[in-house]
């Protein structure tokens, strides 16, 4: 049976075609202005890119904040149960989903089987997001991927004490002044981030395993700080990234 | 109704004597197409608009838990302002209020009830006070805001401080300030007096009774009213006690409750889940109400509909007051609103318990932890919603609806 799952994100959009819980195809692209034409051509790519056709696909499930705007949907779920239940089939066991996505960040308590127990999600400005990391790269003129690079050069991290996206620009802009090397500045960042996600953490308790998620997952840097601030190894699943639409897909199969 | 620029001849609107008159009319001939309590609840507020407004009678401003009987009592039109935010709010002028406030000063830190009905005066939209009451318990920002009220218009102000224990010294001590403030109310206002104070403490009896009534019909599986609809009768709630017309509005809602559970005639007829909220919700368009009801889920009941007081004397109408403000379940020791919160559940069924954590308002939120912890070691899922309930720049529909469903998703997936 092959079922689709539809990540329609605000940064960005993923697809997931599934087959008996694997993932035969996967294709993410930044959403833009038109979240159900993207998806629309997400799926096509992803559906060809196996030798599937639309005929093929017996349900879809979408999940994101555009997840109302996709059509042909059987249902849309919440990012936090798609989420929830992509990380729990690909980390078995799993009790502690972080998913940082473009412009939200949540974290979900797993009981181990793959149930909700409780969720915990960031408030509504940017700080603790993609877009907070994405400002602060683009700043230092770096590009995400070498994140983790710079994390590994510092010697020590800088401090930056505001969670707000601009005010921390501001922080970035003084540090680079004062002629803060930009490995220390990254470091910086990357703790600020982590420690934002513990607090909020906090509230679910955080256990472990500790499975991480979404566009974030793939910054090396950010798992690393995470990884000293909760005390605990973090497990970046493969497709990490597609961790919401994968989930939309097992939940398109078995409903 | 919804204004994108503020109409500047609104105030003139308000003031006229002509507009009361044509809304007395318009109710006449359209009343028809409203339910009876719906009628009833406008007609109440629609008078005493006009009354306010065009100086018939005075007004008295007060914060959001003193209790109205006394203002009844006194022969005066009782006016909350906060609960004013929530109208303008729903007319989509709160924005204005609110940039307003912040024009004058005020900062964003200040609860946007209060921030909105500080600019509605500067909009000139508010009655003139003739005096101000406020209480010293649960809301601080209302007390503080008030005050300034009661200097841009040179009317008395009043702080009933009320203590923070109920103990029978705390209740006499609480009702000699109420008498004796009552008192000089009616000495300093011109066409005030006392004799009015048992007649409104047996119209707050009459309702309360009737209320009672109402509050067990909404025990009813499903909910016979949208909890939406019962958040914005709020203003009843509060402002309401000790008036005529509360008594008509909940007898004429026991009557149609009666009537829709007869007829199986419900807001969320295919309900799956029952919801308690606390605090208030959003009074602009927010369509956070109809997903859940889309959802299948119902707003069974409410925090701020819950009678916590006990039947008054009437005679001894001070002391029947002191002891209505000192039953707060929201102010003294927080283990009084965890046993409030939980016979809430457990009177009404509910499956879950949102809390809509008003922005500023430190009264509700200061022991949501408390709340989530008492709620979910009893087994009872806990949300705390982030929002604002008059300025919707302040929140974000896509979070709320996302924070809302997932909840509902984690309900459903425990059966």
């Amino acid at each position: 049976m092959i079922t689709v799952g539809i990540d329609s994100g605000s940064t960005a959009t993923k697809v997931a075609v599934v087959s008996g819980g694997r993932i035969l195809a996967a294709v993410k692209a930044e959403t833009g202005t038109d979240p159900a034409l993207t998806a629309s051509l997400c799926l096509d790519d992803a559906l060809k890119s196996c030798g599937l056709s639309r005929k093929d696909v017996v349900s879809i499930v979408t999940t994101g904040y555009g997840r109302d705007l996709i059509p042909g949907r059987k249902k849309s779920v919440t990012e936090i149960t798609c989420h929830a239940r992509g990380a729990s089939q690909s980390v078995p066991g799993a009790k502690t989903v972080v998913d940082i996505g473009g412009q939200d960040s949540k974290i979900i308590r797993l009981d181990g089987a793959g149930l909700v127990l409780d969720f915990v999600m960031n408030d509504k400005c940017a700080a603790g997001t993609g877009r907070f990391l994405e400002v602060m790269a683009g700043r230092l003129g770096l590009d995400l991927k070498e994140f983790e690079r710079e994390w590994k050069a510092a010697r020590e991290a800088s401090k930056i004490s505001s969670t707000c996206t601009v005010f921390a620009e501001s922080e970035v802009v003084s540090l680079i002044s004062q002629g803060v090397s930009t490995s220390s500045v990254v470091r910086g960042l990357c703790d600020a981030i982590a420690s934002r996600i513990a607090s909020m953490g906090r509230r679910v308790g955080i256990e472990r395993p500790v499975v991480l998620t979404g566009g974030v997952s793939l910054n090396g840097g950010v798992r690393r700080s995470l990884e000293r601030v909760l005390g605990s190894e973090i497990v970046v699943p493969p497709m990490s990234v597609f961790m919401g639409a994968y989930g939309a897909a097992l939940i398109a199969a078995s409903s | 109704m919804r204004w994108e620029r503020f109409p500047a001849f609104l105030p003139l609107v308000l003031k006229s004597k002509l507009t009361y008159r044509v809304a007395g009319l318009a109710l006449r001939y359209l009343g028809g197409r409203m339910s009876p309590y719906q009628l009833a609840a406008v007609k109440g507020v629609m008078s005493e608009l006009g009354d306010a407004y065009s100086g018939r009678k005075p007004v008295i401003f007060t914060s959001a838990f003193v209790p109205t009987e006394i203002v009844y009592g006194l022969g005066a039109v009782p006016y909350l302002p906060e609960m004013w935010s929530g109208f303008a709010a729903a007319f989509g002028v709160s924005v204005r209020g609110i940039d307003e406030s912040e024009a004058k000063g005020y900062s964003q830190d200040l609860c946007s009830f209060h921030r909105c009905h500080l600019g509605l005066e500067e909009l000139s939209l508010l009655p003139k006070p003739s005096a101000i009451i406020v209480s010293s318990h649960l809301c601080d920002g209302g007390r503080r805001s008030l005050y300034a009220h009661s200097v841009s218009t040179g009317c008395p102000f009043y702080v009933v401080d009320v203590p923070y224990l109920m103990t029978d010294s705390s209740v006499r001590w609480l009702s000699c300030q109420v008498e004796r403030i009552c008192e000089d109310i009616s000495r300093r206002v011109p066409g005030l007096s006392l004799d009015g104070m048992a007649r409104a403490i047996e119209n707050s009896n009459r309702a309360r009774k009737i209320y009672l009534d109402v509050c067990q019909l909404r025990r009813n599986k499903p909910a016979p009213w949208s909890g939406s609809e019962a958040l914005n009768y709020v203003f009843a709630f509060l402002s309401g006690w000790g008036s005529e017309w509360l008594v008509d509005f909940y007898a004429n809602l026991g009557k149609t409750l009666k009537q829709r559970i007869e007829q199986s005639n419900y807001p969320v007829p295919q309900e799956r889940l029952r919801l308690l909220w606390l605090n208030l919700k959003p009074y602009y368009g927010s369509p956070l109400f109809q997903y859940l009801a889309q959802w299948g889920v119902s707003v069974a009941f409410e925090e701020y509909s819950y009678v916590y007081w006990p039947e008054m004397h009437e005679r001894r109408w001070a002391e029947g007051v002191a002891t209505k403000m000192l039953s707060n379940f929201g102010w003294g020791p927080i283990e009084r609103r965890l046993d409030a919160v939980w016979n809430m559940v457990n009177d009404y069924g509910v499956d879950g318990v949102v809390q809509f954590d008003q922005w500023g308002c430190r009264q509700s939120n200061g022991g949501a932890r408390v709340l989530a912890d008492f709620l979910r070691e009893k087994g009872i899922p806990f949300l705390e919603l982030d929002g604002d309930g008059v300025d919707p720049r302040n929140s974000s529909v896509a979070q709320a609806l996302t924070r809302l469903q997932a909840f509902i998703e984690v309900m459903d997936a425990r059966g």
